[in-house]
């Protein structure tokens, strides 16, 4: 095993995307995601008020890659991780937490949200999301068969020749 | 491990180009982006210097399709290759799925070849992946350089074993590029589905 799966689903997927929804009806946050330490977006979720988010792929590979820059940065400082990050701009902010050792809480707000307000609700968030993972750890993993093979095989021709 | 979502209903798999400087890892991304449809790929992300050498990582998302209810998707890396950027390409190789090597054809990048392979596996030993357990494919990048050494001799060098499977490419003009890429994806899938 190269790294812990994370697998999301049912309803416990479900109960994570409403502690996203339940944040950003809250603190008026833009874009709530879940990201993996990979880099994969795991759930996200936006305001309806909000403007077409940026690409989200992109978003979850920075800040992944940001965050193990600041992890590695930490331990060269004698830190474990650095938990909490936060990006400010002129017009917005980027508010980023670890949830475990395995996922990141990413928030993205303009400056009309008090960072105070949107610290205190994420904490919060972040403790029901990071209990909601470790439930999770028990789960079994998934089983994917020959045909699974076949069909991706199928898939790889038609997209790479 | 490949990430699974299973509500959404998808599988994310990590492939990372790596190699030394220079050998072409970027122009293999580049060749990706540009003859896969819009659809299906995402936007390129390039962190890299004023001169375009990867200062952090490029990066590129590409969806396979739907396979069993399953979306199928790769995330394609490369890594700054320059020596003293081991830091940031570190970084990189975690939660990795599957690799390809990129080496040069230069007679002068003979050692550099080897030296970013010895690299590749003292970086997967600390993140504590075994070599065996994570799919490589070779890719011997350059072969139109008219100097370019026999692929077989720089295999010697790093891959004395004959353990990986190798192809010959030119990433600049495209050739080999998609037949790496769909190698190793294909190792990735299977080790997948034979996975417990």
């Amino acid at each position: 095993m190269i790294e812990p799966s994370l697998e999301l689903y049912g309803d416990a997927y479900e109960r994570v995307d409403q502690q996203l929804q339940d944040l950003l009806d809250t603190t008026g946050v833009r874009y709530g995601l879940l990201v993996d330490r990979k880099g994969f977006v795991l759930s996200h979720k936006e305001a309806l008020w909000a403007p077409r988010p940026p690409a989200l792929d992109s978003v979850a590979t920075l800040v992944a890659s940001n965050a193990a820059a600041t992890a590695a940065l930490a331990n060269l400082l004698g830190e474990r991780t650095f938990s909490e990050q936060i990006h400010q701009g002129e017009n917005g902010t980027l508010y980023v937490e670890s949830v475990g050792d395995d996922t990141l809480l990413t928030l993205i707000f303009d400056s009309s949200v008090p960072l105070g307000k949107v610290k205190v609700y994420a904490k919060k968030t972040v403790a029901q999301i990071a209990a909601i993972l470790e439930e999770l750890k028990d789960a079994p993993t998934v089983q994917l068969g020959e045909d699974f093979n076949r069909g991706v095989n199928a898939l790889l021709d038609d997209l790479l020749g | 491990m490949s990430t699974i979502n299973f509500a959404a209903r998808e599988i994310n798999c990590k492939i990372v180009y790596y190699g030394p400087g220079m050998s072409g890892k970027t122009t293999n991304l580049k060749h990706v982006f540009s003859r896969v449809p819009g659809h299906l790929r995402g936007d390129m992300v390039s962190l890299a210097t004023e001169d375009e050498r990867t200062l952090f990582f490029d990066f590129l998302p590409l969806d396979l399709g739907t396979v069993q209810g399953f979306k199928t998707r790769f995330h394609l890396y490369t890594v700054p290759g320059q020596v003293f950027y081991n830091a940031s390409r570190k970084l990189i190789l975690r939660g990795v799925d599957g690799i390809v090597f990129v080496a040069d054809s230069a007679p002068d990048r003979l050692r550099a070849n080897a030296e970013s392979m010895r690299n590749l596996r003292e970086n997967l030993a600390e993140h504590g992946i075994d070599v065996k357990e994570v799919p490589i494919v070779l890719q011997i990048n350059k072969r139109d350089l008219p100097n370019a050494l026999p692929a077989d001799m720089i295999r010697s060098v790093i891959d004395p074993g004959k353990e990986l499977l190798m192809f010959e490419a030119m990433s600049d003009k495209g050739a080999g590029v998609f037949e790496t890429l769909k190698t190793v994806s294909r190792l990735v899938l299977e080790r997948l589905s034979k996975n417990k």
